[in-house]
């Protein structure tokens, strides 16, 4: 809503300026969003007249004069030459600012000063000066009919300076989509009153036995009393359309409403007034009915009606959409847009004003179902001032007689099925303070609501509570609570102090879950891994890599088919990110991601939080000596991130299945399994031809797990293990084994053999090649062996040790290799 | 007596054999020479039999005296030659860059969510998570916001499909790590829904803060982003007041910008609370950004419609909840002009955090 500050002035006074009343209404709840100062760039210059000139005492290039400013007399010392005493000339007077110059900070501000030891009040300027020419030769002479002492704008024929607000107005308050709306709540707050404009006394109000002449020339039919609560019309006839006067179309041109005409125009700025849109029918293009008069009918349209906008556009309606019509067509989507059959032309003679109330969901749906917004939906969707309606019918009445000439037809055809009935409220004070935390006296409670226009029932009045009848403008006051924010909001927020905090202990299942994930993000990277954040939506596309169709999620109303979907896995974001990455030159890339994925299942819509790792590039940073500084990270890499992360977040017992076949995401991988038996996800090589989509050169590694599942399955107890009193002793053993036996299996061999003090093993080489026969591989481990409570002997280890290598040689089976 | 005589030139010999020795092996060389078990000096000890009684000890004294010295003198000389061979061949350039031990960075969003919550635990609140799809109940009807509301038009959403394999959509009961959402699914506007889904399951008094992801139906810019994230909070007790939301947003924005914050509360209108505030904040960073405030927050007294609607008795409980986006305080604090660079995951962004 755009409102000025003028415009504002004339329905209350007030005495802040511009500025102030930026804040003011901000903190009355009215953002300021924009400011626009209008003119008002040659404040303090007026037209003045030279009387005389006079060389300066001190000063061969100056002289002194007499100047007439229009209300006293100045001395002025000047340089310039080109004038005489008669020029009419401007004048800035001292304290007055020159108009900034491009590049300019702060304006030049004149003051009294001696030049020479002459004292000079004011400055006589030139068309440079000025910002209006670039001749600096001398002073900008004006013409000789100028008026001394008028505002050198206005001599310019500029208009005077206004400011105009940009507010944003929140959906609950309707009645400040009008300048009035705003005025009243300036008047609240100074608690000065509100003036409104003073109109001819409404014509044929009163009841009388014959119908007056408007309703003899035009009949209201509302068949949908639930959607059109009040319809009021009234009738001016013999109007001369033409163009709207200066001020009507200065006032809608400052607040960006273009200005059509003096009967549009009057309609506009009465919807801007008074928060009442208004609509203009040509009288003579509504059918006529017997007799020569016209129905208004308030009605359904037709399923499938069609129906010409004033924007030019056909539209088909639906039954749920209220139409004004007339006996045979419709002339209006109701509280939407009038309609091009019955517009007003430069022809039009008598005028039918339509001011009306439509229900605020029906007027909603139908702008939505439409794509159709107006300035007069945008009011009626929101909820109009059922009880302004007459006023702003006669209102416009008024403008359309003063700019546009015509007579008002007598009487008024109201027809109001839902008669306003006002909301009582009931306030108890204590609970203002229980609410706010702030003593607000009971006799400014009800001062500051009667301010509002709330009109306080002395009846009902007891020392603990007052109640309160909730005028129609107010559609946002429903119940105690809202009386209370309007206490808040009119004694200042600010003066609600702060307390310290206090107050119960929060309490939720999810607080340590939070901890949890955080410390699973600080190990990974501590790792070296960065962490990323992926987009939640992504193209089906890019889903599809990680999932089948069956099992995504997406949109009803995408944005773009690039983000329709909602990711079912982290990787896809991960490789957009590595994409990214590696396009802009950063070559070794490690990331990871802890975020939610979404997945369709047979049971429904499932959300999941996982952890995905995804690694390229360069193993190492540069550096710039030593053999294999330019290896790239391979699967190991990956795998080791993954290890150590399961150490430290405390998961054990995790197996790594590998899969026979490449997958869709993965050359080879691996399905990572906790007990054997859950899936916790898998970890693999990125297919070649994936990484080719993706712009990824170098093989690239990711692994994704299911976070909850680890959360749940975590261990992360820590108790203390005695450190070891006694030696260890090591033995290592190499041996030959098929390429099919797994580290795993010599693992779970060595497990079976149940050698005695065994302690730990440790895999220290894997080789294939010289001396290694084809389908066979060399891996030596390392044996500690340690007894808790003594040495052990060698004889003891030897024994132990030659039982587990018969037991390997015999089960993997293994050939040992001799050292 | 030739064989005292002798001990001073002998020794002066040794020493000077020892400190010749440029190297471990001349050195070891020397020692065998003299004061190894075959050595000159070791041989000539042995001599002191031979002496006289009386003689014996003033001998023996002037001996050992010379051996210590010799031994002495070797010691020396051995570590300083161990010191230069242990020394490289070419001094080491110490202005050359070392072999890095990389760690990794948390995301800037990651850093300022933390940093949010350790603020609020500091006074109480405990964290809270809700699913991100929704149903109409919870992100809007339940918290007074009705399908004609006009308040619903400044969020637009983004709503789900229904499933393309007929397989139903939703309503499993969600319990446990696996949330399954009720209903015909939309992504959460915001995180005031987690406000209902807190107090459907526990019961009152409620002290929570919810940071995650929320979406808006917002085509990506400088500013937005369709995804982005947020934090509510809600606090329900007896006798909660207005007075406590702002002492409490104050310590908060004190903590996370700063103590040179100003916090100031401006009516605003949420359909959920009642009366509602936003909340702008000013310092010497958004002087230098030229303006005097900068809106931060949104807030309120929860609405008695809220508390009805869950069944809580409006005249027992009040409360107040709360709501902020998390990359516009990031944006602020870091001085990031464009949104998206939070979802790029540049690693020259996330290195610098």
């Amino acid at each position: 809503m755009k409102v000025t500050y003028n415009w504002l002035k004339a329905y209350v006074d007030f005495s802040w300026s511009p500025e102030e009343l930026t804040d003011r209404l901000t903190m009355l709840g009215l953002e300021v969003e924009g400011v626009q100062k209008l003119g008002g760039e040659f404040a303090g210059i007026v037209v003045a007249q030279v009387l005389s000139r006079d060389k300066h005492p001190n000063a061969d290039k100056l002289s002194v004069c007499r100047v007439n400013d229009g209300q006293t007399e100045r001395q002025i010392v000047c340089g310039a030459q080109n004038f005489q005493a008669g020029d009419k000339v401007p004048l800035i007077v001292p304290g007055a600012s020159l108009p900034l110059k491009p590049g300019e900070k702060d304006p030049f501000t004149i003051k009294i000063g001696k030049i020479r030891g002459v004292e000079s009040q004011g400055m006589m300027c030139s068309g440079r000066e000025l910002g209006l020419s670039e001749d600096h030769e001398g002073l900008l002479l004006l013409r000789a009919d100028a008026r001394v002492g008028q505002p050198f704008a206005e001599y310019l024929g500029r208009p005077a300076g206004d400011v105009v607000y940009d507010l944003e107005i929140t959906p609950n308050r309707p009645d400040l989509n009008s300048v009035i709306g705003i005025a009243r709540e300036i008047a609240a707050a100074t608690g000065h009153l509100l003036r409104l404009p003073e109109l001819p006394a409404a014509t044929g109000s009163a009841p009388a036995a014959a119908p007056s002449a408007t309703e003899s020339s035009l009949a209201v039919d509302i068949r949908e009393p639930e959607w059109c609560g009040r319809y009021v019309a009234r009738i001016v006839l013999g109007v001369q359309i033409g163009p709207s006067p200066d001020w009507l179309r200065a006032t809608l041109e400052k607040v960006g409403v273009r200005s059509i005409n003096n009967v549009v125009d009057a309609t506009n700025y009465v919807m801007l007034e008074s928060g009442q849109p208004l609509h203009a029918f040509d009288y003579h293009l509504l059918a006529k009915g017997p007799g020569g008069k016209p129905t208004v009918v308030v009605r359904r349209a037709a399923a499938g009606e069609n129906f010409a906008t004033l924007d030019g556009q056909s539209r088909t309606l639906t039954s749920e959409m209220l139409l004004i019509a007339d006996e045979t067509k419709g002339i209006a989507l109701a509280g939407v847009m009038g309609g091009q059959n019955t517009e007003i032309q430069n022809s039009t003679k008598d005028v039918l004003i339509e001011s009306a109330w439509f229900q605020p969901q029906n007027i909603r749906r139908t702008s939505k179902q439409l794509g159709l917004r107006s300035e007069s939906s945008y009011r009626f969707e929101r909820g109009a001032d059922i009880e302004m309606a007459d006023w702003a019918s006669r209102r416009c009445a008024q403008l359309i007689l003063e700019t546009a000439g015509g007579s008002l037809l007598p009487g008024v055809v109201d027809v109001c099925p839902r008669p306003f009935t006002p909301r009582s409220i009931e306030l108890r004070h204590s609970k203002v303070t229980a609410l706010l935390g702030a003593e607000v006296p009971v006799e400014r409670q009800i001062q500051i609501l009667s301010s509002l226009g709330l009109a306080e029932d002395p009846a009902n009045r007891t020392p603990q509570a007052a109640r309160f009848s909730v005028p129609s403008w107010r559609v946002d006051l429903k119940r105690e609570v809202d009386l209370i924010e309007e206490v808040a909001r009119l004694d200042g927020v600010d003066r609600i102090p702060s307390s310290t905090p206090r107050g119960a202990i929060g309490v939720n299942a999810f607080d340590g879950v939070y901890d949890q994930i955080g410390e699973a993000r600080r190990v990974l990277a501590a790792l070296g891994l960065f962490e990323a954040q992926g987009q939640t939506l992504i193209s089906e596309e890019a889903a599809r890599i990680a999932v089948d169709s069956a099992r995504l999620i997406l949109l009803a109303n995408p944005l773009s088919a690039d983000m329709n979907a909602l990711r079912p896995s982290l990787l896809p974001g991960l490789l957009d990110s590595l994409q990214h990455n590696l396009r802009r030159r950063n070559e070794a890339v490690a990331l990871f991601e802890i975020g939610r994925v979404f997945l369709q299942s047979a049971e429904g819509r499932r959300e999941e939080r996982r952890l995905a790792l995804a690694l390229t590039g360069p193993r190492h940073p540069t550096f710039w000596a030593g053999e294999n500084r330019d290896a790239k990270m391979d699967i190991y890499d990956l795998k080791g991130s993954l290890d150590e992360f399961l150490d430290q977040f405390g998961v054990r017992g995790v197996s790594y299945l590998r899969r026979p076949q490449p997958g869709n995401l993965l050359l080879e991988s691996a399905a990572i399994q906790l007990g054997g038996r859950l899936e916790l996800g898998e970890l693999g090589q990125l297919q070649p031809a994936l990484a080719r989509r993706y712009d990824l050169r170098d093989p690239v590694f990711v692994a994704e797990l299911n976070l909850d599942q680890l959360i749940a399955r975590r261990n992360a107890g820590h108790s203390f293990k005695a450190l070891p009193q006694f030696p260890g002793i090591r033995r290592d053993l190499a041996m030959l084994v098929n390429e099919e036996v797994a580290h795993a299996m010599v693992l779970q061999s060595v497990k079976q053999a149940k050698p005695a003090n065994l302690e730990a093993v440790e895999l220290f080489d894997v080789f294939r090649g010289k001396n290694v026969p084809a389908g066979q591989k060399s891996v030596a481990y390392a044996f500690t062996y340690r007894h808790a409570e003594r040495t052990l002997t060698d004889a003891e280890v030897n024994a132990a040790h030659e039982k587990l290598v018969a037991h390997l040689r015999e089960h993997l089976p293994a050939v040992i290799r001799e050292s | 007596m030739s064989l005292l005589d002798d001990i001073e030139p002998m020794k002066q010999s040794a020493l000077a054999e020892l400190k010749a020795a440029t190297d471990q092996a001349a050195l070891e060389q020397a020692k065998g020479a003299w004061i190894g078990p075959h050595g000159k000096f070791t041989a000539f000890m042995k001599q002191l039999g031979s002496l006289p009684k009386e003689d014996r000890p003033a001998a023996g004294k002037l001996i050992n005296s010379a051996k210590a010295e010799l031994e002495a003198v070797l010691a020396a000389q051995r570590d300083q030659l161990e010191l230069q061979a242990a020394l490289p061949l070419e001094p080491t350039d110490f202005t050359l860059p070392g072999r890095r031990r990389p760690v990794g960075k948390l995301h800037p969003l990651t850093q300022v969510t933390d940093e949010i919550v350790r603020a609020f635990r500091k006074i109480g609140f405990a964290v809270a998570d809700g699913p991100e799809i929704e149903d109409d109940y919870h992100c809007f009807d339940s918290l007074n916001t009705p399908a004609d509301h006009p308040a619903r038009d400044t969020q637009d959403t983004f709503y789900l499909a229904e499933a393309t394999n007929g397989g139903p959509t939703g309503n499993a009961a969600g319990a446990g790590p696996a949330r399954r959402a009720a209903g015909g699914g939309l992504l959460r506007t915001h995180t005031s829904s987690v406000q209902i889904r807190v107090m459907e399951s526990q019961p009152p008094p409620v002290r929570i803060i919810a940071p995650g992801r929320v979406y808006r139906r917002d085509n990506a810019d400088a500013t937005h982003n369709p995804t982005f994230h947020q934090i509510e909070g809600l606090y329900v007790d007896k006798n909660v007041t207005a007075s406590d939301l702002k002492g409490t947003v104050e310590f908060v924005f004190k903590e996370l910008m700063g103590s040179d914050v100003q916090v100031r509360f401006r009516p605003h209108y949420f359909s959920y609370t009642e009366p509602s505030f936003e909340i702008d904040f000013s310092s010497a960073l958004v002087k230098k950004m030229g303006k005097d405030w900068l809106e931060l927050a949104g807030c309120g007294m929860v609405h008695p419609q809220v508390f009805e609607n869950v069944g809580w008795d409006p005249e027992i409980w009040t409360g107040w909840a709360f709501g902020f986006g998390i990359e516009r305080i990031a944006m602020i604090r870091f001085g990031i002009t464009d949104i998206r660079l939070f979802y790029e995951n540049d690693l020259r962004f996330l290195n610098q955090f």
